[in-house]
């Protein structure tokens, strides 16, 4: 395996091995050590300075059942600290099978210009994309499908990325070409524009699977593995409902956030329940499916395509969090107006928690009504337009509460909020709290602990250890939910990796480079200025009382200041 | 004593009027969680299952008031 290194500046790229101290590293963890080691935190993240890093994680490659996904990262122009944000899709598979450990994407165009930037095994070359300039995601990626064929795996920015708005992510295809497994937080797909790259196109034909240390080795820990995955019940729930089967769960807990996090409970959460999702794409037929698989070898199949009634697709997937942000935290209770919502913020290339929570500020502040769906889809008009509003709410949640003036603002270090209300659901509040990555759906949610939710207790263990998991589980490059799986067979982990590598990693290898990867990201925070200060949530939320419950969120910040002391 | 019991994704219940996921039932005064979870006949481990009554998580031999509103979930989570 080889770091590929592109330098946009030049045009050029060198392969270079792989320096012992990212040898054992992959995905999260590897970008944040890379992010030390050549990235200024004080730097502009759209300038020169920064580095854009692909890293598939330490399981990629194997068509391992939900551990295929690639890692993205780099400083963040919405939070100005570390991000690591994820996705499924092709783009993780063909890196490594083109034997790139990492790609680092460095320097700045001489001139302003659009390129593809296309990737095979006789290396690297700057296409114009000038055609391409201003397209969503969806016509770009059918076009450079067109060019480069169908084999190929894509990762490409839309509208949002090349206007350099804060909420854009990079959408990658997946196994359809479907360009809609996004890396949506924290604006990397500005990062991408920073660097006048629209798409980048991998075509791996020719390469070969990363080599395995121990072929018989694997293989068992593999069916360990599967069998662990496929015999515990939530995988059929997830295949079944996929992650919308959360709505009536937080709901129940009286932590779905709605009308811009002013209560906990949405009046109709029935509707836009994964339970009423099913049904209505059974009945509808035609291009719903209620489950699909995002990555090539995935068992679970978590995803789905919601189709319109005429039996064409609306969007696919569509997933709690757009749900929880672009419906109940906007009081509309109607799938198939959510479902266009996220169909637009899709070809945009930008976030849907960020734009979700954005746009329910903006409500407050008077510019749509609660659950007007056609007035959210005309404020996401705006943003492609690239009005001075648009704009506004392309920069995400804190830009919109700062310009409408607005102190009910649900973000963590400059990041929005996700689906689940930290006042009742808290320890979740901590890890929004504390997270290096700011408030973000992947850091360490805790709704299925079997804890008093709204109980200050324990908590902050409970956030710690979720924490690490997760920030492990990014660094091998699985899907949170092969954790079901994982956590039933743990020795799998590590006899995996030594499988695949020849290690002799130890039996907490998760939790280690969990912590590891943890201290990193702190480590890179300190450095481009953050305080404890910025480990808080927002003030409101330990003053306002949230409906049902009537809760705030009560962690005692010298609890908080604890949380990484292990 | 009657208590509604919400059941959640595959807990959901096959009835001659559709598929239900919200059922009013009638226990015994002094049933727990753990006996609500028998009396509606589902077979799967209660370790499996996340809980919560009111609004919040609870034990499984926590004892149910009338009118008390039951949560039985599969405990997933992300999006």
């Amino acid at each position: 395996m080889h770091i590929w290194r592109v330098n946009v500046n030049t045009q050029s790229l060198s392969k270079d091995p792989v320096p012992d101290a990212w040898d054992r590293l992959g995905g999260r963890g590897l970008i944040v050590q890379m992010l030390l080691d050549e990235v200024p935190p004080d730097c502009d993240p759209l300038g020169p300075d920064n580095n854009l890093i692909f890293a598939p994680g330490l399981l990629v490659g194997h068509k391992l059942s939900s551990c295929d996904r690639i890692s993205i990262g780099a400083k963040s122009p919405l939070t100005k600290g570390v991000k690591e944000s994820n996705a499924g899709g092709r783009t993780g598979l063909h890196l490594t099978y083109l034997g790139i450990k990492a790609l680092i994407i460095e320097g700045q165009p001489a001139k302003h210009g659009w390129w593809a930037l296309h990737l095979s095994e006789k290396g690297s070359r700057f296409e114009p994309a000038d055609n391409l300039v201003g397209l969503g995601v969806y016509a770009a990626a059918a076009l450079l499908n067109e060019r480069y064929g169908e084999k190929v795996a894509i990762a490409l920015i839309g509208p949002g990325g090349e206007m350099l708005m804060q909420a854009a992510g990079i959408q990658n295809t997946d196994n359809e070409n479907t360009p809609s497994r996004i890396s949506a937080r924290g604006g990397l797909g500005a990062v991408m524009g920073s660097k006048g790259i629209k798409a980048i196109v991998i075509d791996a034909q020719g390469g070969e699977k990363p080599p395995i240390s121990d072929q018989k080795r694997f293989r068992e820990a593999q069916k360990a593995y599967n069998a662990a995955l496929m015999g515990h019940p939530q995988t059929q729930v997830y295949a079944e409902y996929g992650t919308a089967g959360m709505t009536k769960i937080s709901n129940a807990f009286g932590g779905l956030p709605t009308r811009n996090f002013s209560s906990g409970q949405f009046e109709g959460s029935e509707n836009i329940s994964g339970e009423n999702m099913r049904e209505l794409l059974l009945k509808r037929g035609g291009a719903s499916k209620t489950t699909h698989a995002c990555m090539a070898g995935c068992t679970i199949r978590c995803s789905n395509v919601f189709g319109s009634d005429d039996g064409d697709s609306i969007v696919s997937p569509l997933e709690y969090e757009t749900i929880g942000l672009m419906g109940s935290n906007l009081g509309i209770d109607d799938l198939d107006a959510i479902a266009r919502l996220n169909w637009e913020l899709n070809d945009l290339g930008i976030d849907s928690i960020e734009i979700g929570a954005a746009l329910g500020v903006a409500a407050e502040a008077g510019m749509m009504e609660f659950g007007d769906g056609e007035r959210a889809l005309e404020l996401i008009a705006e943003i492609r337009s690239g009005t001075s509003l648009g704009k506004v709410l392309g920069d995400g949640v804190v830009s919109t509460g700062n310009e409408l003036g607005i102190e009910r603002v649900p973000a963590v270090k400059g990041q929005a909020m996700s689906a689940y209300e930290p006042r009742a659901i808290k320890g979740t509040g901590v890890t929004y709290a504390t997270s290096p990555q700011g408030a973000d759906h992947t850091a360490g949610l805790t709704i299925r602990a079997k804890i008093d939710h709204i109980d200050p207790q324990g908590q902050v263990e409970l956030s710690r250890n979720y924490q690490i998991n997760m920030a492990g589980y990014d660094s091998l490059g699985a899907c949170l939910f092969s954790g079901f799986g994982f956590a039933a067979a743990p020795h799998t982990i590590p006899d995996l990796l030594n499988a695949r590598y020849g290690w002799d990693v130890p039996e907490d290898i998760l939790q280690q480079l969990g912590r590891e990867t943890l201290k990193l990201e702190r480590e890179f925070n300190r450095q481009a200025g953050f305080t404890k200060v910025d480990d808080r949530l927002p003030e409101w939320m330990s003053r306002e009382p949230l409906p049902p419950h009537n809760t705030v969120f009560d962690i005692p910040e010298e609890e908080l200041d604890g949380l990484f002391d292990w | 004593m009657k208590v509604t019991a919400h059941l959640h994704t595959i807990l959901q219940r096959h009835t001659p009027e559709g598929l239900k996921g919200r059922l009013d039932v009638n226990i015994q005064p002094g049933s727990t969680v753990e006996d609500l979870i028998k009396h509606l006949e589902i077979d799967l481990e209660p370790d499996y299952l996340l809980l919560a009554v009111n609004g919040r998580v609870a034990p499984l031999d926590q004892v149910l008031e009338q009118a008390d509103h039951v949560n039985l979930m599969l405990p997933i989570s992300g999006g």
